[in-house]
């Protein structure tokens, strides 16, 4: 009787080379590393990118990876990375998590949170979520109800999860000859506005699905808000950086929180803001009316 | 046509680390050479190196590296240096303080850098045996910019935001010379204001010792007497490295910010030996057109120089072709006209060796002395006829020519003068 002798891969190199790749991070992030590569952990994933990260962030930046909401943190907005720092974190990370991240995946990882999910999939051999969509000004004009003088979104990101856009208060704004006098401020009520205008958005791009139905644009209206803190005085020149995630969706009502922010400053926080909304039937196009045939005009001798 | 000054200095070198560092051991004959710890071994015949103090960058990984104050380099930085690049950074931050430049006289659109080095060897041979052994996606994505030929400018230009012009000079010795004479034709033909000029090399075991298959190094273990040009003993150069930084500047820039130059660069020639890709024109043809290109560039007469820095590396070979082109471009005046090799106390410095030894004829102009050539203790008939200065005199020269020739038979002349 044969025996197959199982391989028990040998483990010290493995251990060394993982200690050697990670000998710049914390002692909590090499032992995710080794418990991951020993044990297939998956879980402890997150805690080594979350090392290798900070392994490169600046030192004075660092503290930024202590506060709540961390997977929210954009790579290069807010942790001052470049692409070529992001380069060496993607090329630590494939050392050690053994998985490949193409160009193309790279792109499309703005925030630490967008870090984890792939990484995590990726080493599950799951296929990672589909990026989050992007609109420019003209695609977004193309299906709000909401237009200008009255629009507050530049371009717009919308995933399953959450959706951010920008705006740029220009200072042509009309309000603002008014408000106030002399001295243009955004009213925070219209800063207010911009997240509900978002959630309209994310609305009427697949946030809600129902087989053979659509959200009608016209049914779309704001319902109530909660917890609403203003914390940053915005002028022209300023870009707001929106972000909204839904809560509950129960129609006719979708419940979200957002935040908005300029640069690395929070102006804007929102506990609740809720929207109805209503459903038409998805109306198929039909097919064009076949053009009735003129009989040829018989020539008459 | 603007004249052209040399208003700051910078020095990261085996015989010093400043210009006070570096005056003192001209004068002094304080020299830079070590039993060079790895070139003890048994199949390395070359055992004297002269190393950069205070820096240690033998390790792999820059992060590791020692960087001593006032320098402090962020990883960021460092990521894409080699040592070359990393001692350029440090002397163009003390070159930029000599000449009491602020950040917007740096970066501007009139002010520009040329640079010159070989790369790293030492970061090329590590990331090319990686490529191979791990592939290509396994390597740092910025080590090539650490490793070829141009890193100190892309380096510097990056990192101090130059605005102006600025490439990389690529011929052997006598490159930083290049970068000089260049950089000297941009503010002389009014393209520039501004210009730097980085001569730099890593001067470490992977940079000299390619050299020691052609037998152009000394195989001399004594380090206070390896480096001896002009001697009729010498076997061969003694390797170093580091980096110098000179700043050239405008006439009107100087009036404007109202400060004393160290010299005064007042032309420049360059011509080829056509001769042999290594070895030099046994009567230094092209070094002595160099020579007389320079004059004529500066409209002075041979018998107006009162010294001559020589390249003289203290090779048999060409150390002799340069006293010939000494002899045949000075004529009745090469006895009188002093002459000496830095290298006896400095080494070699391969793409570093131009910019660093017109640093040095600056130094002398403003300070008034003539750098002695130190280690000869039997002077080689072949300098007959040539006043080769055997100590540091304490007079003014007032114009000074700078040699340096290179592989391919390249060679370059600098004219200086007294400033003011």
């Amino acid at each position: 009787m044969s025996s197959t002798a199982s391989s028990v891969p040998d483990f010290d190199a493995v251990e060394a080379q993982v200690k050697e790749a990670l000998r710049r991070c914390s002692p909590s992030t090499i032992e995710a590393a080794l418990q991951y590569r020993r044990a297939n952990d998956f879980s402890r994933l997150p805690l080594v990118i979350f090392g290798i990260v900070e392994r490169y962030v600046d030192p004075a930046l660092r503290p930024q990876l202590a506060a709540a909401g961390v997977d929210d943190l954009r790579v290069v907005e807010d942790l001052g990375l470049d692409s070529l720092t992001i380069m060496e974190i993607v090329m630590l990370v494939e050392e050690v998590a053994l998985v490949t991240i193409s160009n193309n995946d790279l792109r499309e990882l703005r925030t630490l949170g967008d870090i984890k999910v792939f990484v995590d999939c990726r080493a599950r051999g799951v296929e990672p979520p589909k990026p989050p969509k992007r609109f420019d000004s003209e695609a977004i004009l193309a299906v709000m109800p909401i237009q200008p003088p009255f629009l507050f979104l530049d371009d717009a990101c919308v995933s399953p999860t959450q959706a951010t856009a920008t705006y740029r208060i220009t200072g042509e704004e009309p309000f603002l000859k008014g408000h106030f006098k002399g001295n243009p401020i955004m009213p925070a009520s219209l800063m207010l506005e911009a997240l509900g205008q978002l959630g309209v958005f994310h609305l009427l791009n697949g946030l809600v699905s129902e087989p053979g139905k659509r959200v009608d644009p016209g049914s779309i209206f704001f319902a109530s808000t909660d917890g609403v803190r203003c914390s940053r005085i915005c002028r022209p020149g300023d870009v707001l950086a929106l972000t909204l995630k839904p809560k509950r969706i129960k129609a006719p009502l979708v419940t979200f929180e957002g935040y908005i922010r300029v640069e690395k400053e929070k102006a804007v926080s929102v506990e609740e803001i809720t929207l109805t909304f209503g459903l038409v039937d998805d109306v198929v196009p039909s097919e064009p009316e076949a053009l009735p045939i003129k009989s040829p005009p018989t020539s008459a001798t | 046509m603007s004249r052209v000054f040399i208003t700051g200095l910078g020095f990261i070198t085996s015989i010093g680390n400043d210009s006070v560092a570096v005056e003192s051991s001209l004068r002094e004959f304080r020299h830079g050479f070590v039993s060079y710890e790895p070139f003890q071994k048994a199949n390395i015949p070359v055992k004297v190196l002269a190393p950069v103090r205070d820096f240690s960058t033998t390790s792999v990984d820059p992060e590791d590296w020692t960087i001593p104050a006032p320098y402090v380099v962020k990883r960021e930085v460092l990521r894409s240096m080699g040592p070359n690049a990393l001692y350029a950074m440090c002397a163009m931050q003390q070159a930029v303080a000599d000449a009491r430049l602020q950040p917007e006289d740096v970066s501007n659109d009139d002010t520009g850098l040329y640079a010159a080095s070989a790369g790293s060897p030492a970061i090329m041979a590590r990331y090319l045996n990686r490529l191979h052994e791990q592939g290509p996606m396994r390597c740092h994505p910025l080590s090539v910019v650490a490793c070829i030929a141009g890193s100190v400018q892309f380096n510097l230009v990056a990192g101090f935001k130059i605005k102006g012009a600025s490439t990389g000079f690529s011929s052997a010795c006598a490159s930083s010379a290049h970068a000089l004479g260049f950089a000297h034709d941009e503010i002389k033909l009014g393209r520039q204001k501004r210009m730097f000029v980085v001569g730099a090399e890593d001067g470490d075991a992977d940079t000299i010792l390619p050299f020691a298959s052609m037998r152009a190094l000394s195989l001399n273990p004594d380090p206070a007497t390896a480096s001896r040009p002009f001697d009729k003993n010498r076997d061969g150069f003694v390797g170093t490295g580091g980096g110098t930084v000179l700043v050239l500047e405008s006439e009107e820039e100087v009036l404007r910010r109202g400060v004393t130059p160290y010299a005064e660069v007042l032309g420049w020639g360059q011509a080829s030996d056509g001769h042999n890709v290594a070895i030099s024109h046994p009567e230094g043809l092209g070094l002595a057109n160099a020579m007389r290109r320079a004059l004529a560039a500066a409209g002075l007469a041979p018998g107006q120089i009162d010294y001559v820095n020589a390249h003289a590396t203290s090779t048999p070979i060409g150390d002799a072709s340069e006293c010939h082109a000494l002899r045949a471009v000075f004529g009745d005046y090469a006895a009188r006209v002093a002459v000496s090799s830095t290298k006896a106390l400095t080494g070699h410095g391969l793409s570093l060796a131009g910019a660093m030894e017109t640093g040095f004829c600056a130094l002398a102009l403003r300070h008034g002395f003539m750098p002695g050539s130190a280690h000869i203790t039997e002077l080689d008939p072949a300098c007959a006829g040539l006043n080769i200065l055997r100590a540091t005199e304490s007079v003014a020269p007032g114009l000074v020519l700078n040699n340096s020739s290179g592989f391919g038979g390249a060679n370059v002349c600098v004219a200086l003068g007294r400033a003011g």
